[in-house]
């Protein structure tokens, strides 16, 4: 055979061993470049930050992306120092034979390097194919049609000189070790077992009895066990933040946009106002407003008639109105004071920009915003509150400075996220706006229903009124873009929670490929047992206590550093229900259980096998 | 057919074993008949590839015939399934592989426990008997020692002691003297001489002149054939 012919031949000769090597390595390359696209595809990349969705918002996607990415790169990592351990691992009795026939340590070293490379390099490519094959799958599956644009490509080779890297890093050092044994070590049971004596003979049961022969073999490979554990728990933190941490930011974030845009709310304006009002909520999930929609125009105002009636109609609970422009806004400078030295230090740049601005009235709005800061208290004051786009863009410290409107100074009192017009808004008092702007009467209203009010009878009775009064204006209900836009949210964190599936299968191959090491070691014992009169079950037993510690121990050190990490470092004020600590459990015991039963395979399959067939 | 004698410990009629390699079919036992009465030492030789092996497994019930019947202290391996034959295994049938096959993680003395601890054995008794026996293969301060820290004569002499751990009626050796040398080989012979006086129906395939000689029966197993050594 020529010596390039041996490294082919060999990984075809141990075709499930390298199959399993490929596919793990292809799925960690598919998973990382995965994300990568993706997230740059919807704007909330580690990369780009802001530009959609809200900035608080994609502060909150951002943050868990780049957390995600980093537990996966590292899960990548590990996996592929892992399984390289494991083909080395495997075939320590095979170096001391070829080395005891005369090969020299550097074609020793050749041969498998070569085999290295070439696994290496099919995973990638295959990791690189399948990554921008989801990407393109979940961006038309799912509710991403508004964002399909051409993938940013360049990230595909990046990501494989990233994970080829990382293999021949990871990989070289098992490898070199391996081949650095001398022959006799790599034959020698007494290098493999050790030289030290064991206990005193205690005599248990049948469970002790398979119990202590499964701790002492897993301890026996410590070295492959320490590295499923670390392996395992990586895979298990990457796994609870990205389903618990997804799961709660979904509803934390959710929450949000609902309040801000209000449940149930129903809109009255001119029919062409109240679209533009939609599209500008709309803006979210990436639909375009009319640019040149002109707020002002009087056909848009709400007659004070109108008002009169809403307020009088008692199943209405709240009437909301508001006054909605388009203006250019100016970021006003300011000094803070540092506390210690006492020395004065500039705050703002004098920045400018266009920003929505809403009039209303402090007292009757009809949503609740998640805030920093406060919301506006009185009617007759100078005070702002900006969206948290707008905050980002424009301002330095928001909550110490002021905002310009028309040549008046609104003092910010607090930073809301909205969804509306991606969050680069202004909320001022309305009759504040109304005067500025020389306009008196608002544009939109708000209705919120009395709870016990019949909702159709009452939504027929407001039509009506209003076009009784003004034929062209026309009720809408909120609701349809509030589902659209939460609908947005849950797809894009299913989303991002779909990606550690990616890796759950990997780590599952990597505990089947720790499984199959443990029953080739095993293998001899086993067959003695069962010739000495062990029943086969007693066989899968010994291998699923193994599974069940490497599997627990993993567990609990990634389930515990995973909820530490979702709620103290990744959403702020999470929204925690029962509802989601039961999904989260039940999910997370589901992964545990799915890979506890596949770690069984090779036990299963091993113990159909006939004595003889195992035995020498 | 032959009707199974009432002291019979094992009764092997008409039996026939075939392995397939890859498109032949190769034969290794042809119509093998056996009675061995209780109390009886059999040796059985025969040259490498003959069956002897493929004997012993199918009485032990490691390895199924493909035609015949075999019964052994009243059962009919034939048709029992694995878990009863381990079972079975564990409680009446001590083997002794030519490769001594010793669980490694398990010390001497576990290694000679286990059969008692799987059949369920009072823990004292268990005590008792791991030291009795370690004393008699003379390895008592091998107790707490590896497998892999033992000759080659000190882990057959475990095996041995390991397959006596349940008092089984039924002793079968494979080549147990095959790989020792001369001096592991004779202790290994005064273990098969004790246990024949204490009156233990015996297997043993073997070419050790010195393990012939204690036989009741010498069988030579020929072409997959088994015939008295003296035919």
């Amino acid at each position: 055979m020529s010596k390039a012919a041996f490294p082919v031949n060999d990984l075809l000769r141990r075709k499930i061993q390298t199959s399993l090597t490929i596919i793990t390595l292809t799925l960690s390359v598919a998973s990382t470049l995965f994300l990568l696209l993706f997230s740059r595809r919807i704007g909330f990349g580690i990369t780009s930050v802001g530009g959609t969705l809200t900035h608080g918002l994609s502060i909150v996607f951002s943050q868990f992306v780049l957390f995600v990415g980093i537990l996966i790169f590292a899960v990548g990592a590990v996996i592929t120092s892992f399984i390289v351990f494991l083909m080395m691992k495997q075939r320590t009795r095979d170096f001391g034979l070829i080395k005891a026939a005369g090969c020299p340590n550097g074609l020793v070293f050749g041969y498998f390097i070569t085999e290295l490379l070439t696994v290496t390099f099919l995973g990638c490519v295959l990791g690189v194919v399948l990554g921008v094959v989801a990407d393109f799958a979940v961006t038309n599956i799912f509710h991403f049609q508004a964002y399909q644009k051409t993938p940013d490509l360049w990230l595909a080779p990046l990501v494989f000189a990233a994970f080829f890297a990382l293999a021949l890093i990871f990989g070289v050092k098992p490898m070199l070790d391996a081949s650095r044994l001398s022959p006799i070590k790599a034959l020698s049971p007494v290098q493999y077992f050790g030289l030290s004596t064991g206990p005193k003979l205690k005599p248990l049961s049948r469970f002790g009895l398979t119990l202590k022969m499964a701790s002492r073999s897993l301890f026996r490979r410590q070295s492959a066990s320490i590295r499923i554990i670390i392996l395992l728990s990586i895979v298990f933190v990457l796994l609870t933040v990205s389903i618990s941490g997804g799961m709660i930011a979904n509803d934390t974030t959710q929450s949000w946009i609902e309040n801000a845009t209000g449940k149930d709310t129903i809109l009255i304006a001119h029919s062409s106002m109240g679209t533009q009002y939609k599209l500008l909520l709309s803006k979210f999930v990436g639909a375009t407003e009319n640019g040149d929609f002109d707020y002002r125009h009087e056909s848009l105002a709400i007659p004070n008639a109108i008002l009169q009636q809403l307020n009088s109609t008692p199943e209405i609970a709240t009437v909301d109105a508001r006054l909605i422009l388009k203006e250019h806004v100016q970021e006003v400078s300011n000094f803070t004071i540092d506390p210690e030295t006492l020395v004065t230090i500039p705050v703002g740049d004098s920045r400018e920009g266009d920003s929505l601005i809403v009039g209303v009235d402090p007292d009757k709005v009809t949503a609740t915003w998640s805030l920093q800061g406060r919301f506006l208290n009185t009617e007759d004051s100078l005070e702002a509150v900006i969206g948290d786009s707008i905050s980002q863009t424009m301002f330095s410290q928001p909550l110490y400075q002021s905002i310009r409107l028309q040549n008046q100074t609104f003092s910010i009192v607090g930073v809301c996220v909205d969804p509306i017009n991606n969050g680069k808004v202004t909320y001022v008092p309305i009759e504040k706006l109304q005067n500025l702007t020389n306009t008196s009467n608002p544009n939109i209203v708000l209705v919120k229903l009395d709870l016990s009010a019949d909702r159709s009878a009452t939504l027929a009775q407001i039509k009506d009124k209003i076009t009784s009064v003004n034929s062209d204006l026309t009720v809408f209900e909120l609701d349809e873009v509030l589902q659209e836009n939460l609908g947005f949210l849950g797809s894009a964190w299913s989303t991002v929670m779909l990606l550690p599936l990616f890796t759950l299968m990997s780590a599952a191959l990597c505990l089947i490929g720790y499984a199959m090491l443990a029953v080739d070691e095993q293998r001899q014992e086993f067959a003695i047992l069962r010739a000495t009169g062990v029943k086969p079950n007693a066989i899968i037993t010994i291998l699923a206590i193994q599974s069940i510690i490497v599997l627990l121990s993993s567990f609990a050190v990634g389930i515990s550093l995973g909820v530490i990490t979702t709620l103290l470092i990744l959403v702020p004020n999470p929204v925690v229900t029962t509802v989601t600590i039961l999904e989260v459990a039940a999910l997370l015991f589901t992964a545990l259980a799915g890979m506890f039963l596949l770690s069984l395979y090779p036990a299963a399959r091993f113990a159909k096998t006939p004595i003889l067939k195992i035995i020498t | 057919m032959t009707m199974e004698p009432k002291d019979s410990v094992v009764h092997v009629h008409s039996l026939c074993k075939a392995y397939q390699l890859g498109e032949t079919e190769v034969e290794v036992l042809k119509d093998v008949n056996l009675n061995v009465a209780r109390g009886n030492f059999i040796t059985i030789c025969g040259p490498s590839g003959s069956g002897k092996t493929t004997l012993l497994n199918i009485i032990s019930g490691i390895d199924r015939p493909t035609s015949g019947k075999i019964i052994v202290l009243g059962q009919d391996l034939t048709v029992q399934d694995e878990d009863f034959l381990a079972e079975f295994r564990c409680d009446n049938v001590g083997f002794v592989f030519q490769s001594y096959n010793l669980v490694s993680t398990l010390t001497v003395a576990e290694n000679v426990a286990f059969p008692m601890e799987w059949s369920r054995k009072p823990e004292a008794e268990i005590e008792k008997r791991v030291a009795e026996l370690l004393e008699t293969v003379g390895l008592q301060h091998r107790a707490n020692h590896f497998p892999a820290q033992l000759s080659g004569g000190e882990q057959q002499r475990v095996a041995f002691a390991r397959a006596l751990a349940n008092d089984p009626q039924l002793i079968l050796a494979d080549e147990p003297t095959g790989n020792l040398d001369t001096k592991n080989g004779q202790k290994i012979t005064q273990m098969l001489r004790m246990l024949k006086a204490d009156g233990k129906t015996i297997i043993v395939a073997t070419h050790d002149p010195e393990i012939m000689q204690l036989a009741d029966q010498a069988l030579c197993l020929e072409d997959g054939r088994l015939a008295s050594k003296n035919e």
